[in-house]
């Protein structure tokens, strides 16, 4: 029995064709019958996501079998004659050790993401729930999520987040501990601040308050977040009411001053401030960042810790190979995918696989 | 006969055990691998079983609590800080404290070996009933579980101070996500110090019962050491000091209970 992937992802081919072959989810049983009922294919796993369709069989016959999935896919996402997709194919060991790294986040585009872990969870569910796995893949996504769970626990690709929102909500969860006792000001309602916002929102910030210069967007977006909205002219009223301010408005000065977070600081207690300054020019005194118990970060900051993240998670990529590789030699990988055509592949390998079925374009909708 | 030479090995694989606890810690800290730290535990949890142990045996020889010398009050320091840490760690949500009260704790334990491989024979001082004194027990047990407390009250001051240090320079390294938050830390600091402000008072009160009145420097500087204690929290809580110096204040006064052991 062999393991087969063919797939493409975010690396491999443009986002205008990963939208083609995406596979819609209400369709997924019938599309996972229509592949098992394929001649050489026993069992499989579709695993579509934003950044990848891949998909999992085990067929007896290799060569076969990557055939009859090529026509078959050319076929369900109506490929034109010429139309190029550069396909991976991967069998066996390499196809394990791809799903791993996957499970892992190694392959993701923003590397170490979690997401990804339940991802892989669900394509296995939906298929189990269709009926379309059995020993070997049953097998072979038990040992994956054993090995992406190692990865993330063993490893520092997963520590530290990536994105500005997200690093302003881990700074906020390491001054503050549990959110849902924090309240949250929102200086300003733009684009930046409502998703920092909505971070904090779903990391369990309840009580927010937001004031615009635009009162209606200060309402708008208070409803969306259960808050109250306030007159810009009375956001200092509520200083030392709050415990997060993130400040945005596109004010050509300095918004909030160190004078106020001095005179507000003694009715706080011991309680510290976060002060998240995502407007440029830049809205907060940077003096502020002198006073005790107050936390001032702004763009460069957040940038700065989130670039470091993802710079120390490149870095972990072959210590996270190095898990791998012994989490197979431990798992006996080749005694799951036993290789009767020759030696396991050890290294990915990708070829090029040029559709040949004529018909018209039609673009799916993303899963 | 055979106890004796027990309680020493018993004393020596212990140290060991909170040693290698300590370097596995820091290691996996080092390469980001703090996450899982059971084996962690695990370690400390055999180091404080042999802690149990050494007392044990140290308590049979002498036929009372074995708080008789130097290096046995500080076994029962390193007992009642490993205690606290096992009770309190969790409560108080400090993953890391183990980390930073192990050195601490290595510490004390290497003073008291080197104690108990100078002693001569170890005396069973409770073995004429007479002698045992209860306030004295009393005094000096209570005193250094206070003391066990107040030493991590210390230990988590050192801890806000570090994580408070990263925050405001705006360099996260691998510590800092391996932290407690710093508001968790500053409750865990005023906890701790009144839990062992409330054991010092009884330990300090039971002095006074004592057949023999300890010398007046060891009294005073109990006494001074109280007092301290309850300045520095009723300075913070009243909101005359701020985090910073509360956290500063708790790991400077821990001198004063390692000054009143040096004059034991």
């Amino acid at each position: 029995m062999n393991i087969l992937c063919l797939g493409v992802n975010h690396e491999s081919a443009a986002v205008e064709i990963r939208e083609r072959m995406a596979f819609a989810h209400k369709h997924l049983a019938e599309s996972l019958h229509e592949i098992q009922a394929l001649d050489s294919i026993e069992e499989v796993v579709v695993l579509s996501t934003c950044n990848r369709v891949e998909i999992y069989v085990t067929s007896q016959n290799m060569e076969p079998g990557f055939d009859q999935l090529r026509s078959y896919l050319d076929n369900h996402f109506e490929m034109q004659v010429g139309e190029t997709v550069d396909f991976y194919k991967l069998h066996n060991e390499g196809a394990a050790r791809h799903l791993f790294a996957v499970a892992g986040g190694l392959d993701s585009m923003v590397l170490g993401e979690t997401e990804i872990f339940g991802q892989v969870k669900k394509a296995y569910a939906d298929a189990q729930q269709a009926g379309s796995t059995s020993r070997t893949l049953n097998k072979l996504f038990q040992q994956t999520f054993r090995a992406g769970k190692l990865v993330r626990t063993s490893t520092q690709l997963t520590r530290g987040a990536t994105s500005v929102g997200s690093v302003a909500v881990d700074l906020a969860e390491k001054i503050f501990g549990n959110l849902s006792t924090c309240r949250v000001m929102l200086i300003g309602a733009g684009d930046m601040s409502r998703r920092t916002a909505k971070s904090l929102h779903s990391r369990g910030a309840k009580s927010i308050i937001v004031s615009n210069r635009s009162y209606d967007n200060a309402v708008k977006l208070a409803e969306e977040m259960d808050g109250k909205a306030i007159h810009f002219d009375h956001w200092s009223d509520s200083l030392n009411e709050v415990d997060i301010i993130v400040s945005s408005t596109a004010a050509p000065h300095q918004v909030i001053h160190a004078e106020m977070i001095s005179a507000a600081m003694p009715q706080r207690g011991h309680q510290p401030l976060f002060v998240i300054d995502i407007a440029v020019p830049r809205d907060v005194d940077p003096a502020v960042s002198d006073i005790e118990n107050v936390y001032l970060y702004d763009i460069d900051a957040l940038e700065g810790i989130a670039s470091q993240t993802r710079n120390e998670r490149k870095k972990q990529v072959a210590f996270c190979d190095q898990v791998l590789d012994q989490f197979i030699e431990e798992h006996g990988i080749e005694a799951l995918v036993p290789s009767p055509g020759g030696p396991p592949q050890k290294t990915p390998k990708s070829d090029q696989i040029h559709s040949q079925d004529s018909a018209s374009s039609q673009a799916l909708p993303e899963s | 006969m055979m106890q004796t030479p027990m309680d020493k090995i018993f004393l020596i694989i212990s140290t060991v055990c909170f040693f290698g606890g300590f370097a596995y810690a820091v290691n996996g800290l080092r390469a980001g691998r703090h996450h899982d730290n059971r084996a962690n535990l695990l370690v400390m949890g055999v180091g404080f079983l042999f802690l149990c142990a050494t007392l044990y045996l140290r308590g049979e020889i002498h036929h009372r609590c074995p708080i008789t010398s130097l290096h046995e009050v500080l076994i029962f320091l390193s007992w009642s800080m490993v205690l606290l840490y096992f009770i309190l760690g969790k409560t108080f949500r400090l993953s890391l404290l183990g980390v930073f009260t192990a050195p601490l704790v290595l510490l004390f334990q290497l003073a008291a070996l080197v104690g108990f491989f100078l002693e001569g024979e170890p005396a069973a001082i409770g073995k004429d009933t007479d002698k045992i004194d209860g306030w004295l027990e009393l005094h000096a047990s209570v005193s250094l579980v206070s003391f066990g407390a107040l030493a991590l009250a210390g230990v988590a001051g050192l801890m806000y101070l570090v994580q408070n240090r990263q925050l405001k320079r705006k360099q996260l390294k691998a510590l800092f996500y391996n932290l407690p938050p710093i508001r968790y830390l500053l409750t865990a600091v005023v906890r701790l110090i009144v839990i062992g402000v409330v054991l010092l008072t009884i330990g300090t009160i039971s002095a006074f019962f004592m057949r023999n009145v300890p010398i007046p420097l060891h009294q005073g500087l109990s006494i001074l050491t109280w007092l301290a204690y309850v300045i520095l929290l009723a300075l913070y809580l009243s909101k005359r000091i701020g985090n910073t110096k509360f956290a500063q204040g708790a790991m400077v006064l821990f001198s004063l209970p390692i000054l009143i052991l040096l004059i034991l």
